[in-house]
């Protein structure tokens, strides 16, 4: 079975993060890039499935990115994913979900797979939309949001979190699968497993590989970025430490009322 | 784009406050655009929601009360709105920023070549073209994303960002008929509810939540919930707290839970990570009670109380209960 895992590459979630005003694009320079937690996750969904399944079962792991930021899919590869495949272009800066979708699809589709596992969200573009549109340019089943999941009988069983409580499901490969962070923490790599990456393959696509239809990139995206500003700036708050518990109370209470929250 | 489509979230029958947000602003928009506010109901209990509806400022409300739609994950779902966005023509579709919001306009964008904007908290239309406003970067940037000219355009809306308002003539209810020649993949052999009947997250004007600082389960029956009856408001906790099984995570608030923003929120015993922040940034006023004044949250809250909060809650649910009384 072969299991390909989509991670996007993105600014440290920790970092301050801004929009440059001439491209309109996230400021990337000064930020350290790392692996998308949501797609770490995802990662590590896949690695327990290869470790049930075992065999000759197989992950690779996708990302469509700046050449540049290649080496990032080293931590993938040191976590246990077998092999990387990056999917870089000049012409796909810019994409929105229908562009990204539509590229990653090709590139996904010309890879192979029986089974992807996409991340819930990425932590700079933060859509969440990006797996439904991808499952239905590839037309595989979606099931979002697993907790649990489980291959039996060529099926996917899973147990995924909905808004109000949870669900089962059952799905035939291949499908798409996205993961909830309920999945179980990613794995460290291990010594072994960083030392192994270094010999492991990342290879890479470019859109000629792809031979798509339509435009992507930016004239391609059906959306466009036309003003960004921060928000309104919050008055500076009030900081107290007051002498006992009742005390405590009596400030929030008296702000409360203040402004007439009570 | 010209109409504007609202996708109706509920279970049997059953919906949250923020259909009735996106069918008043529906309307507002559709007649901005001089087209007409459609809204699609389907699975068991529509026909119910869709008679309530009605009071909304809508044209046509479209049914679908099919097995189908719940015995299968979202497929026949899909399926039922592409074909009532094709028969209703250019439109603008308005779907709520739930986990299974993000799933249908996922979809959607491929199936209809749309363009969608995430997390949207407000709609303008400049020169015809809809611009949706939205907080990114964890609130960093504040963007308004422009929908590029096209028959169909998606937006997924925050609850609680639009008000909303019954009137209009009474809608239209048209059944919708059943797609032809599909077969679903997906299903959906089970489904539980959780933490039901309470007071949606989401939709509460107050928001008194908890974290790690609290310990365990036990405070938020005996600590939150209290303070929370007393200010009519919902308990909401952070991922550290549902992640030590002390609430479920239907409660969690953040990038990977709900996003309130109520009037009033009250984090006791939240440092204020930013996953948590994005979550509850846009609450009108916030009030933290920590044991550390140099926590993240007090840089964006108007109001820091230092010490303990096992101390300081119950005086302060005494207070309120006997200003009340
Ligand atoms: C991919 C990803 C997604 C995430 N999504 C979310 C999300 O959606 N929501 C979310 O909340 N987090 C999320 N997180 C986790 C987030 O980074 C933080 O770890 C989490 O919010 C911390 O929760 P906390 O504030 O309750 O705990 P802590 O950070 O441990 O803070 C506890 C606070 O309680 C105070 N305290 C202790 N005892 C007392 C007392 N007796 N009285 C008063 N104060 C006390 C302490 O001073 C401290 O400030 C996510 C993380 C990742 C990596
Ligand atoms: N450029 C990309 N490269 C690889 N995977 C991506 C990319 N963009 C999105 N994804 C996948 O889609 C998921 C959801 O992304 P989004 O809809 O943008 O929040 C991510 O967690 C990734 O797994």
């Amino acid at each position: 079975m072969k299991i390909v895992v989509t991670v996007k590459l993105v600014p440290d979630p920790n970092a301050e993060k801004h929009i440059d005003p001439a491209t309109k694009r996230l400021v990337r320079t000064g930020v350290e890039t790392v692996l998308n937690p949501y797609d770490e996750y995802a990662l590590e969904a896949a690695l327990q499935l290869k470790e049930r399944a075992g065999g000759d079962t197989t992950v690779t792991v996708f990302a469509m990115s700046p050449e540049s930021l290649k080496e990032i899919l080293r931590k993938a590869l040191a976590m246990g994913a077998d092999e990387a495949v990056l999917l870089s272009d000049a012409g796909l800066e810019g994409s929105d979900v229908w562009a990204t979708s539509y590229a990653m699809a090709h590139a996904l589709k010309k890879i192979g797979f029986d089974l992807l596992v996409v991340g819930g969200l990425t932590d700079d573009g933060s859509t969440g939309a990006v797996p439904g549109a991808l499952a239905e340019q590839l037309g595989l089943p979606c099931i979002t949001n697993a907790r649990k999941a489980d291959i039996a009988d060529g099926k996917l069983h899973v147990e995924r979190e909905t808004d109000t409580g949870y669900q089962t499901v059952t799905a035939p490969l291949p499908a798409l699968l996205t993961t909830a962070l309920t999945f179980g923490e990613p794995r460290y790599a291990s010594l072994k497993g960083i030392m192994g990456a270094k010999k492991k393959t990342i290879s890479t696509l470019t859109l000629a590989d792809l031979a798509l239809d339509a435009p992507v990139g930016e004239s391609g995206s059906k959306t466009e970025l036309v003003a960004f500003a921060p928000p309104p700036v919050r008055g500076k708050g009030r900081i107290e430490t007051p002498e006992d518990g009742a005390a405590g109370a009596k400030l929030i209470f008296d702000f409360l009322k203040e402004k007439k929250l009570v | 784009m010209k109409n504007v489509i609202v996708y109706v979230e509920h279970r049997h029958g059953a919906t949250r406050k923020v259909t009735f947000e996106l069918a008043t602003q529906a309307h507002a928009i559709a007649e901005q655009l001089g087209g007409k506010a459609h809204a699609v109901v389907l699975g068991a209990g529509a026909a119910r929601l869709a008679e309530a509806l009605t009071a909304y400022p809508l044209d046509v409300v479209h049914v679908a009360e099919d097995a189908d739609v719940d015995t299968y994950l979202l497929d026949p779902a899909v399926d039922y709105l592409e074909a009532a966005a094709r028969a209703a023509g250019p439109s603008l579709i308005l779907i709520p920023n739930t986990l299974s919001g993000r799933d249908v306009a996922g979809r959607l964008v491929a199936r209809l070549g749309a363009g969608v904007a995430a997390d949207v908290v407000d709609v303008k239309i400049e020169g015809g073209r809809v611009a949706c406003v939205s907080p990114k970067m964890g609130g960093a940037e504040i963007t308004t994303c422009v929908l590029k000219p096209a028959d169909f355009g998606i937006a997924t809306v925050r609850p609680n960002a639009f008000a909303a308002q019954p009137g209009g003539a009474g809608a239209a209810i048209e059944t919708l008929a059943k797609p032809a020649g599909k077969s679903y993949a997906a299903v959906v052999d089970s489904d539980v509810e959780e933490g039901s009947g309470e007071l949606a997250l989401e939709e509460a004007p107050v928001v008194i939540a908890g974290g790690r600082g609290l310990g365990g389960a036990e405070p938020f029956d005996t600590l939150l919930k209290p303070l929370a009856e007393a200010l009519g408001g919902a308990v909401g906790a952070s991922r550290a707290a549902a992640d030590a099984g002390w609430v479920p995570y239907s409660l969690q608030i953040g990038q990977t839970g709900k996003t309130v923003s109520p009037n009033l929120y009250i984090a006791i015993g939240i440092s204020g990570a930013i996953q948590h922040k994005v979550g509850m940034r846009s609450s009108s006023t916030i009030v933290a009670v920590n044991k550390d004044g140099q926590a993240p949250i007090a840089e964006f809250s108007d109001l820091v109380v230092v010490g303990d909060a096992f101390k300081i809650v119950p005086e302060l649910t005494k207070l309120i209960q006997a200003a009340k009384a």
